[in-house]
């Protein structure tokens, strides 16, 4: 198999610190998009930081993603440092090995991913950027890392938010200009998340919750709702799936108010475990303060719950607004909107397996790696910034900020002439196996119908 | 697909803020509601010139017990004021100050704050045993920094006056639950560290003994005091602030302190309502939102 066969094939690398065997939703949906894209033809690579001592080197993943385990320490939270340059070696060698045209960085606080679009223009490879989620304005914290996202994103050729609310977000934080901006939603697997074969039963309704336990989780809501909603509904029970901090506030509510019967604390939950927790319950309940998309309600409505949740962030937008109700986030309103679902419950209002089937044509990976493909393309067609250009976009990122980032930029290029000249690109293996997706699946039997 | 849906099937053409149904537009395409429910400055309450100027009165009191310490302190160097007199001073001050206390609570509203009788023989015991005990240590802090050269002490003392400054409570004790700050334990600290060498520059005991007297009454006890006077009318504040201030005139330099006392208590506030106008904050959905009704209000509302 030679190299290139299909012209319009991308060669495709997507970079994080967020992936595999980490589990979360920039993971999954690196992952996702990863595979999809394979199976358009595409090449992809993921380049993510090694996970000692088993998780090092070059793997593979199916169906035929090549992951690159780059040997940095983790900060926090499975966060590398950033260092700004120390990337740059390995970048250059994988980018030439792999004969990369597009270089896709995922999640705004991936130091990885920031380096991912420092580096690329010295290589002649266009960026991509996907911003995962939401940040205020108001606190230190997203002060400091909104301005390295601005600095990053100078240097960005497209940017992609995962929902309309994000991408407002992504424009005032980082000042693009909206065109260059894209909305591309998150997508589930309908196959996984099916609801019961039978309905669940109308005299005992189970409320599903799964979320980290945390403070922006929203569970001081649900600590202060849950007792009233037990104590108005004798045949109202609660599972809760997850772990965090908050999870003290849940075992003691349930002690003081006697609900050991009623509420189940399962701890922390496996993803795989998710779909047949909801498969048990018809309401599921989100108190979230933020949420750039809130994949967990989709998950749930895709099951076949009827879904009451916060009105914040992006949610109002994922679903339509008859398979879920909004409330604002306020004790008594969040009791009286679970009041109402449960009527709605009660009286069969709600078909499980008719929202799975309407649910089921909104969202699919397939789609998004197609809309993604779009933007890579858009991206290719418009001419790349020459490093005036770049110096003088820099430069603009403020009186203080500018001239440190210009710096940068400018030490980035010599480090890069350095390595041209101690590592020469002739020396330089190239890799010369392409992963053939339909062999794999004509192989595999697991033909894209 | 079994689907029908009126919702689903009409107006297909026109762009909706939603991401379950596929949109006749690009990616890209920037709707005309973009950003349409950015707000900015939704929460910010201009500020007014007089109540600043009343808020930083607390500052100005603060640092003009600073300068009023350091007159008194150059006067005993300079053997210009009797270490007797200030000691008998600062006893008539101090049963003057536990009167005005007394009497504010006894015709004070808020009942709730009386200090209980068992708390006032308390207070009479601790502040006789810190008489005796200053009185004892006097000799000992007289000789303390001897073989320091004076340029030091002024530089230790200097620095010692500004965290104290820098560290103090100003805060309003509008809350009957006060809870100390680390910081404003350390500001004492630092100030009565600052009195113990300068005292240690002083001449004879009685003097030595005079000064951490009158130090532990300006920076441990009148803070306390001026926290009570905080909640009082603006008439009582600005009176105190101005007696304070003229009499910290009596310090060396008089025209600097009164440039500081002067910039404090009304430039501070002016050029604080200046840069009002860059006042730039930014407010939408995307905003983590602060959950309400909850029972206690124990999540703290941060805005």
């Amino acid at each position: 198999m030679e190299n290139n066969k299909d012209p319009s094939s991308l060669s495709i690398a997507m970079i994080s610190d967020f992936f595999h065997p980490e589990v979360g939703g920039v993971e999954n949906h690196i992952y996702m998009l990863g595979a999809s894209l394979i199976r358009r033809g595409h090449k992809v690579i993921v380049i993510t930081h090694s996970h000692p001592p088993d998780r090092v080197g070059v793997r593979w993943l199916i169906p035929g993603l090549k992951v690159y385990h780059i040997p940095f320490p983790t900060l926090v939270s499975s966060a590398t440092l950033p260092n700004f340059f120390t990337f740059l070696p390995y970048l250059r060698t994988i980018v030439l090995r792999e004969r990369i045209t597009i270089i896709h960085s995922h999640a705004s606080l991936s130091s990885l991913g920031h380096e991912g679009v420092l580096h690329p223009h010295l290589l002649g490879v266009r960026t991509v950027f996907t911003d995962h989620s939401l940040f205020g304005f108001a606190d230190a914290a997203s002060i400091l890392t909104n301005k390295l996202l601005e600095g990053m994103l100078r240097n960005v050729d497209a940017a992609i938010c995962v929902s309309y609310i994000g991408r407002e977000n992504t424009v005032l934080r980082s000042n693009l200009p909206p065109k260059s901006v894209y909305v591309i939603p998150n997508a589930i697997i309908a196959d996984h998340f099916r609801p019961a074969v039978s309905n669940p039963p109308k005299d005992m309704i189970t409320i599903i919750v799964i979320s980290r336990l945390a403070y922006r989780k929203g569970v001081d809501l649900l600590v202060a709702t849950a007792p009233r909603i037990c104590a108005a509904f004798p045949n109202v029970r609660f599972v809760v799936g997850g772990d965090g901090p908050k999870m003290v506030d849940l075992l003691q509510m349930r002690e003081a108010h006697f609900l050991q019967d009623r509420i189940t604390l399962l701890g922390p939950v496996a993803h795989r475990d998710v779909p047949s927790i909801l498969q048990q319950g018809s309401i599921f309940l989100n108190t979230s303060l933020t949420e750039a998309f809130g994949i967990a309600i989709l998950e749930a409505a895709c099951a076949g719950l009827y879904v009451v949740s916060t009105r914040v962030g992006g949610v109002p937008e994922v679903l339509p607004e008859d398979l879920i109700s909004f409330t604002p986030p306020t004790v008594d309103d969040v009791f009286q909107a679970m009041s109402e679902a449960i009527a709605h419950i009660k009286q069969g209002e709600h078909d499980p397996h008719r929202a799975h089937e309407r649910i089921r044509g909104f969202y699919d990976w397939a789609r998004v790696a197609e809309r993604t493909e779009v933007v890579y393309r858009d991206v290719l067609r418009t001419p790349p910034y020459p490093l005036w250009t770049r110096i003088q976009r820099t430069m603009g990122l403020g009186p203080f900020v500018g001239p440190i980032y210009t710096m940068i930029l400018i030490v980035d290029c010599l480090f890069f002439a350095l390595l041209e000249l101690w590592m020469p690109r002739e020396n330089i293996d190239q890799v010369e196996v392409k992963w053939d997706a339909t062999r794999f699946e004509t192989v595999t039997g697991q033909g894209r119908t | 697909m079994v689907v029908t849906d009126s919702d689903e099937t009409s107006d297909e053409g026109e762009w909706k803020r939603v991401l379950w149904r596929p949109q006749p537009f690009p990616d890209n395409y920037v709707p005309p509601t973009f950003l349409a429910a950015l707000s900015k400055n939704p929460n910010v309450l201009p500020y007014r010139y007089w109540p600043l100027v009343l808020g930083a009165c607390t500052i100005s009191q603060h640092l003009s017990i600073v300068f009023v310490f350091l007159a008194v302190f150059t006067r005993l160097l300079d053997h210009t004021l009797d270490p007797r007199l200030l000691v008998v001073l600062s006893s008539v001050t101090f049963v003057a100050g536990c009167i005005i206390w007394e009497s504010i609570e006894y015709f004070g509203s808020n009942v709730g704050r009386r200090t209980p009788s068992d708390r006032r023989a308390y207070t009479v015991k601790a502040s006789l045993l810190i008489f005796l005990v200053l009185i004892a240590l006097a000799p000992i802090l007289r000789t303390l920094t001897a073989p320091t050269s004076a340029d030091s002490i002024w530089a230790v003392a200097t620095a010692l006056f500004l965290v104290h400054a820098a560290l103090a409570d100003y805060s309003y004790a509008a809350s009957p639950i006060r809870r100390e700050r680390l910081t404003s334990v350390l500001s004492i600290n630092a100030a009565i560290s600052a009195a113990v060498v300068l005292a240690s520059r002083l001449h004879d005991d009685l003097s030595v003994f005079a000064l951490m007297l009158f130090s532990v009454e300006a920076f441990a006890l009148f803070p306390v005091f001026r926290r009570r006077i905080q909640s009082m009318p603006a008439l009582v504040q600005s009176l105190v602030t101005t007696l304070l201030g003229l009499a910290a005139l009596a310090a060396p330099l008089p025209t600097l302190c009164a440039a500081v006392l002067t910039s404090v208590t009304f430039g501070a506030p002016a050029v604080l309502m200046w840069a009002q106008q860059y006042k730039h904050e930014i407010r939408g959905p995307w905003d983590a939102a602060t959950p309400r009704g909850l029972s206690g209000e124990h999540v703290a509302e941060f805005l």
